[in-house]
């Protein structure tokens, strides 16, 4: 779920530009310069991932993809998901950009916990690997619910509603993501264990010379 | 200030306060939805591989101004709107927007999808702050059959309304902004104010490769369909979504490192050619100022009035 416009009072929105463009600078600092223009073809490919809908019972919910992209990517999460929420903005008809910066701290910071959890914790078995990979993946969206539900707080006590349903509104977003990100980790285990090194751009870039 | 005034009202018209405008808005979207899509082309059978970035050519005042005053001042004033706080501020500044997006002629199916987009937020505050919202002294609340902890505050769709207008604002700006220039160019003025070059260059990239990966994860996904995947509520499905959206990381990442063997071997150092050159001229800067005073007074009449 986005944050549309007009939404956050004046000061938290530019609270969140600030603290977003400090993290997306930090996060364009550890990757490397050449690896950028990878970085960017590669957010392409979270951003169809997450176009992905899976059904639930009478409905469907689309996928978020906070923990994966921070179990695949590392510290470069934050800059990948800024992107993807700007070129939404930009082309998809998605929204204003005054929300972005809210947008991005949402479903950044939740991957870049996710992406540090799922490193120190991932263990060397396959099996290991996949459930911690799903606990990764339910918890990055639990987390960008609850980010959601702290900035609509801050709008004053007339806005706790409002957040108490967006938060149920995730459950099943929780649970449907943390089972597909289980399975998705599981299958990069056995054929491109390479991936789920956080430094594996630096790898591939050693591979090629 | 007055206590909260109770406005006692039997059942059956807090169903009418609410289903018809519900209905309404339901019956709107989906034939808003509708028209959007026949007016922009169907999407199976476009070449994704020529992404379909806006040409820009038009003659509007907008086509002609200065791209870097364009990004400043549609920036600011989306900033300006944002901090409204009152309603019939905020039903003004759609009015603006509006006569904006009349005199730089864009495509009227573009802004139905960017409000479409925002709906499903929007409406959830319509229909749940009305009822959340804590009664204060000098509410206005609806009592439905004396159901005390049902009370339709007037104040909460007041606010909810306040909200969604600036959404609906915002969101109409955004288009005369991107699409009365082609991208790279936009993203050219964006870099010439000061954003980090390989900011563009990032979002040009990603733009390009998103067509070609939506394009396999349909081809894969037809692929499923035919060996008879069909998509349920069980745990079968979620494996085999979970193997999709593998397989497509798997692929897009060896398909990353030719893409960048590729550019370097055609001499990629970091730039790409400079897609326009940008001159400003005293009217665009005059321009500017105009629609930056209608901003300024936007919010002085917020504050103000009140």
């Amino acid at each position: 779920m986005h944050i549309s416009d007009g939404v956050l009072p004046i000061s938290v929105t530019v609270g969140c530009y600030v603290a977003s463009a400090a993290l997306v600078a930090w996060s364009a600092r550890r990757t490397r310069n050449e690896e950028l223009p990878k970085l960017a073809v590669m957010t392409a490919a979270f951003f169809v991932a997450s176009l992905v809908h899976v059904p639930f019972g009478p409905t469907s919910v689309h996928l978020i993809i906070p923990g994966l992209t921070g179990a695949l990517l590392g510290p470069s999460a934050f800059l990948s998901i800024g992107l993807g929420l700007l070129l939404q903005s930009l082309l998809f008809q998605f929204g204003g950009l005054t929300a972005l910066g809210a947008n991005a701290l949402m479903m950044g910071l939740p991957a870049l916990a996710c992406g540090w959890f799922f490193q120190r914790y991932k263990g060397r078995t396959q099996l290991r690997q996949a459930f911690v990979g799903g606990l990764a993946g339910a918890a990055g969206t639990a987390l960008a619910a609850i980010i959601l539900a702290i900035l609509l707080v801050a709008g004053g006590e007339d806005f706790f509603g409002v957040a108490k349903i967006a938060l149920l509104a995730h459950i099943p977003v929780i649970i449907v993501e943390g089972v597909v990100s289980a399975f998705t980790i599981g299958f990069l285990t056995r054929v491109k264990p390479a991936l789920l090194q956080t430094s594996f751009l630096r790898q591939t870039k050693a591979a090629h010379g | 200030m007055a206590d909260v005034i109770n406005i006692q009202m039997p059942l059956w018209q807090l169903l009418l306060l609410l289903l018809i405008p519900l209905a309404a808005i339901t019956i709107m979207v989906v034939w808003l939805r509708r028209v959007a899509y026949k007016h922009s082309a169907p999407e199976e059978k476009r070449d994704w591989s020529v992404p379909p970035l806006a040409d820009g050519s038009g003659t509007s005042l907008l086509h002609c101004w200065d791209v870097r005053c364009k990004i400043v001042t549609i920036l600011v004033c989306s900033f300006a709107i944002a901090s409204l706080s009152h309603l019939e501020p905020a039903l003004v500044a759609i009015g603006v927007s509006l006569i904006i997006l009349v005199v730089a002629r864009v495509s009227f199916a573009k802004v139905l999808l960017r409000l479409l987009a925002i709906t499903g937020f929007v409406c959830m505050f319509l229909v749940v702050m009305p009822f959340s919202v804590p009664a204060h002294n000098g509410d206005t609340v609806l009592v439905f059959n004396g159901m005390d902890w049902l009370g339709f505050n007037l104040r909460g769709l007041r606010l909810a309304a306040t909200i969604a207008a600036k959404a609906i604002a915002i969101a109409v700006l955004m288009e005369p902004l991107l699409s009365t220039a082609p991208l790279p160019v936009t993203l050219h003025g964006l870099s010439r104010l000061g954003a980090p070059e390989m900011v563009g260059q990032m979002v040009l990239l990603s733009y390009r490769y998103l067509h070609v990966f939506r394009h396999e994860a349909w081809r894969m996904s037809s692929g499923m369909q035919v060996r008879g995947f069909r998509k349920r509520t069980d745990l079968a499905t979620l494996r085999a979504v979970g193997n999709f959206i593998g397989m497509l990381f798997v692929r897009s990442f060896e398909r990353t490192e030719r893409v960048f063997d590729a550019m370097r071997a055609r001499g990629y150092r970091g730039r790409f050619p400079e897609p326009a050159e940008l001159r400003l001229r005293t009217r665009d800067l005059l321009l500017a100022a105009v629609w930056l005073t209608a901003g300024a007074a936007l919010i002085a009449y917020d504050r103000i009035a009140w």
